[in-house]
């Protein structure tokens, strides 16, 4: 049983800027740190989990910039650390996801909220 | 107090760096305007004035899960920019704000102007696009 629950609900923040110091970079030490961690995506972020979700290299000036951010990537480095993925149903396809990465699981809407108390800690990324 | 270039289109970019995804767009849209052929100058306004800060360095700091992968900074990218097209982009930041975030120490090719001289520079553009809130 994982001691944390994060929840994300803000996604595509600072493919420039960020590049891989984003909040699922973040998760990684939260999960290793605290005694493990389920993570809900919700809203937008569930985006994040789409299979298909391609990450092109842009071109600025002289440079091509192909270390832009990648969450499929890092979702996957996440569930290679024993992160378990979640997605809440009703926001699929909402925002218009098709498949999702292999392992991601789908909760219905307010699974996770009864199961608040469950765990050590409850964050939002 | 240098006169303003003409330019085809001002972009003043408001929005905050990390917040979204709006930095990453302006810039994508800067880079097509100048591959087109086109003349820019951008003028950055509260947190964007961090992307050119010096104390930044070229680098972001190593990914741990990928050790030898350079990361540049919005400094460097923004540098690359402007040495690929010295004569069609310019770079300005607003005094006010930068010393209002503590953004005091710019790339040299940046030009700061006080925000009671930004009527010069959407003057100086056939067309200004504000981008992002304050």
């Amino acid at each position: 049983m994982s001691e944390t629950l994060a929840i994300m609900e803000r996604a595509y923040r600072g493919a420039v800027e960020k590049q891989f110091f984003d909040a699922l970079y973040l998760a990684v030490e939260l999960h290793r740190q605290l005694g493990g961690m389920d993570l809900l995506l919700r809203g937008p972020a569930v985006g994040y989990a789409a299979a298909d979700a391609r990450v092109e290299p842009i071109k600025l000036g002289g440079r091509v910039l192909d270390t832009l951010t990648d969450p499929g990537r890092d979702l996957r480095r996440l569930q290679d650390e024993g992160v378990a993925v979640w997605v809440e149903r009703p926001d699929i396809a909402a925002f218009g996801v098709g498949a999702l990465l292999p392992g991601v699981g789908v909760a219905e809407p307010g699974e996770f909220a009864r199961r608040w108390g469950d765990y050590a800690r409850v964050c939002f990324l | 107090m240098r006169a303003v270039p003409r330019t085809d289109v001002l972009v003043t970019l408001m929005g905050a760096p990390h917040a979204d995804d709006t930095v990453t767009t302006a810039l994508r849209l800067v880079q097509a305007m100048l591959e087109r052929g086109g003349s820019v100058q951008v003028w950055t306004c509260g947190y964007a004035t961090l992307l050119t800060q010096r104390g930044l360095g070229e680098h972001k700091p190593r990914n741990l899960a990928e050790w030898e992968v350079d990361y540049p900074t919005t400094a460097t990218l923004v540098a690359d920019l402007l040495a690929a097209h010295p004569d069609t982009l310019f770079w300005y930041g607003c005094r006010f704000c930068s010393d209002d975030r503590g953004a005091v120490d710019h790339l040299p090719q940046v030009t700061l102007r006080a925000p009671a001289r930004y009527a010069d520079n959407v003057a100086a553009a056939a067309k200004t696009v504000l981008v992002g809130v304050l």
